[in-house]
């Protein structure tokens, strides 16, 4: 068991260190966008790095459309992950919807987290005016959706998938060298829509652990006024501006999101600079 | 003037080229862009490229782009909407690669419109999902009718259990009912043959068991008791009724009573039987017929049963008619007895209904006359080769009995 979901999970160990730190990949994509930010932990953690199932060199032969249509799914994953490698009080950073996921699994087994960093996340992305504004209408979604329906990147087969039930993919795709990153009909719709129409918003007070919300500038995916949000209603939550643009932080300026990572495992939320926001009940 | 400084072709090449930062900001971008976007150049550098994306558009390039740019340096066939100055929306095909030397890292893009491209695969893309949607709702219809044949199976096969279990009774009531055929033929008399008379029995039930039975006694040597009964339908309640009538008829004939006495004895028994069972409630037709060799003469009682036929010697033909309706039907009945005289020669004929059609008697009375002149064991034979052809093909879903006696 411990072994299937390693390898159904992709799960990949290194480091010297002891103390574990797990990065989640965000939508989309594999591990392989942390290359540039895990390897400057290597030298004094164990890092573990993973694929959920249906992406990068996961068994897609796992993916159920049912279970991976919600985030929950995706939680799933996570735990299993964690109870594989009997993991206790792990450091978890997560990009993008794996912040959301890391929170959710961190609320369900609080034991297996010690403390979560959250880059560019988001508890809800559509508007709910007008208290809260995600950043996007449905129709945005939708058309992303469709976008991901005209972009054929990493997809398991394109005609194959019009043929063939899900169940009978693993033969088309185990020669599949790379999906790094997908588009993916099957897959990749799974996940977008479990992503992007979800709301956590509810969830936010039961996450007790201390959380860092790495907040990029001109972020349109994730808004600095959704940063914000999620730093008042996060109990134990710091918000970190960090000079870089865009969504990826971590693929655009890996030295500085390491660098805000490590300041907040070793010194905590009572670190404080000019950029550090914290939770005013934290 | 000729064309040959590489910036300048660039700016005029016909598709869109730009450079961003890695951050995603615009370095340069060319003529034909600014040209599609409807831009000035001064208006773009130094923006961000979301400023040239729809909504949609600019989430994908965070979800996609950017992962794909850093990781892999190249980005190959991305279909994106650029959106133009006056909102129009421009699809276009990009491709794009990380340049990067000592001194800068940007990335340089080429874009293609594709708005026919892109509206003939818009309408793939919905042929795509009409054809999706129809397999689903084949393999939903497939999975129904897979769960009805396994449904269908089990029924069968609960059937074919059945049906063995089925047949299993059948072969045990089987075996039952050939063994209560064999009951009721053991009670059934021996063919007679003596000095004074000779008789001869045909006797088939239409289904193992017949309804009907009959009985002949030497009283004394020159006296003798014959009866033939036929009780209401056939099968097993009414051979069940013949065997109970049997013992009754068996020791009153025995005994020498009279014809009357023997009717009213059966008569009140099939009236105890059924006293309280309107339901079950079965009448017989009955003939007793009591000869006296030495007197040559036959008092009979005929209640409600197909007339005997006596042939004299002569070819003349006397029938032995009913006088009284059918046993077990109304209380009371005075039942008949009528007396007549025969010569040595005559032959009778006593039948059930199952042989001869009481309303047509010219067959039976061309049967007896045809083969008038025949011993009565042959006259058997002839009976039953008869009875297979057409000539006496009368009901075949009927018990047969026939009695035929000389008297000498």
């Amino acid at each position: 068991m411990v072994q299937n979901i390693l390898v159904r999970n992709n799960v990949k160990i290194s480091g010297a260190g002891i103390q574990p730190i797990l990065f989640a990949p965000g939508f989309g994509c594999d591990q392989t966008v942390w290359k540039f930010v895990a390897e400057a932990f290597e030298e004094d953690y164990k890092v573990i790095l993973f694929d959920y199932v249906g992406l990068g060199n996961s068994d897609i032969s796992s993916f159920d459309p049912m279970k991976y249509n919600k985030l929950s799914g995706y939680v799933q994953d996570l735990l299993d992950v964690c109870e594989a490698l009997n993991l206790k009080d792990v450091i978890f950073v997560g990009h993008s919807v794996s912040s959301m996921i890391g929170m959710l699994a961190s609320i369900q087994r609080p034991e297996y987290f010690s403390q979560l960093v959250m880059i560019g996340p988001s508890p809800c992305y559509l508007n709910y005016p007008p208290d809260y504004f995600g950043g996007f209408e449905e129709k945005d979604l939708i058309g992303l959706i469709d976008l991901m329906d005209k972009n054929y990147i990493g997809w398991a087969n394109f005609f194959s998938t019009i043929l063939m039930s899900t169940s009978a993919r693993e033969d088309v795709t185990k020669d599949l060298e790379e999906r790094f990153c997908s588009t993916d009909p099957v897959v990749a719709r799974a996940f977008a829509e479990a992503s992007f129409f979800s709301d956590n918003r509810e969830d936010l007070p039961k996450a007790l652990i201390p959380s860092l919300i790495l907040q990029c500038s001109e972020d349109t995916i994730a808004p600095t006024e959704v940063g914000q949000y999620l730093n008042q209603h996060l109990p134990n939550s710091t918000l970190v501006y960090m000079n870089a643009v865009g969504h990826c932080p971590h693929m655009s300026n890996p030295e500085e999101t390491v660098q805000c990572i490590k300041e907040f495992i070793t010194n905590g939320s009572s670190e404080f600079s000019l950029d550090v926001v914290p939770n005013k009940h934290g | 003037m000729y064309l040959t400084n590489m910036d300048e072709l660039i700016n005029l090449t016909p598709c869109g080229f730009l450079t961003l930062s890695r951050e995603g900001k615009i370095n340069t971008v060319n003529q034909t862009l600014l040209k599609i976007l409807n831009y000035d150049e001064r208006q773009l550098i130094g923006q961000h490229i979301n400023i040239t994306l729809t909504k949609s558009s600019q989430i994908f390039f965070q979800l996609y782009f950017t992962p794909l740019i850093n990781v892999k340096h190249h980005v190959e066939e991305m279909y994106l909407s650029f959106v133009a100055k006056d909102g129009e929306e421009i699809p276009v095909l990009l491709n794009a690669s990380l340049i990067t030397n000592e001194v800068q890292e940007i990335i340089a893009c080429v874009a293609i419109p594709m708005r026919k491209r892109s509206e003939f695969e818009s309408q793939l893309l919905y042929a795509k999902k009409a054809a999706e949607a129809a397999l689903k709702e084949k393999n939903n219809v497939l999975s129904k009718l897979e769960n009805t044949l396994n449904t269908l199976q089990t029924k069968q096969e609960q059937l074919l259990e059945v049906n063995k279990v089925n047949q299993l009774f059948k072969i045990v009531t089987e075996r039952e009912l050939q063994l209560a055929k064999k009951v009721q033929e053991t009670i059934l008399p021996k063919d007679i043959k003596n000095n004074d008379l000779e008789i001869v029995s045909y006797y088939k039930a239409s289904n193992s068991l017949s309804g009907d039975i009959y009985g002949y006694y030497e009283i004394n040597p020159h006296q003798y008791g014959i009866i033939l009964l036929d009780v209401m339908g056939h099968g097993i309640s009414s051979a069940l009724i013949t065997m109970s009538l049997q013992s009754i008829y068996q020791r009153l004939i025995s005994q020498g009573c009279s014809a009357q006495k023997v009717m009213q004895s059966l008569d009140s028994h099939l009236h105890q039987l059924f006293q309280n069972s309107e339901e079950t409630r079965h009448y017989c037709t009955a003939l007793y017929l009591f000869i006296d060799t030495e007197k040559q003469i036959i008092e009979y009682a005929n209640a409600g049963h197909p007339p005997a036929v006596l042939l004299d010697t002569k070819g003349g033909l006397h029938c032995l008619s009913a006088q009284s309706p059918p046993i077990g039907m109304f209380d009371e009945i005075d039942f008949q007895v009528s007396t007549i005289h025969y010569n040595s020669g005559d032959r009778l004929f006593l039948y059930t209904d199952g042989v001869f059609d009481p309303l047509n008697l010219e067959i039976l009375y061309d049967f007896a006359k045809k083969y008038k002149n025949l011993p009565l064991k042959q006259l058997k034979q002839q009976f039953i080769k008869d009875l297979k052809s057409k000539y006496l093909q009368y009901k075949k879903s009927d018990d047969q009995c026939l009695l035929v006696i000389d008297l000498n």
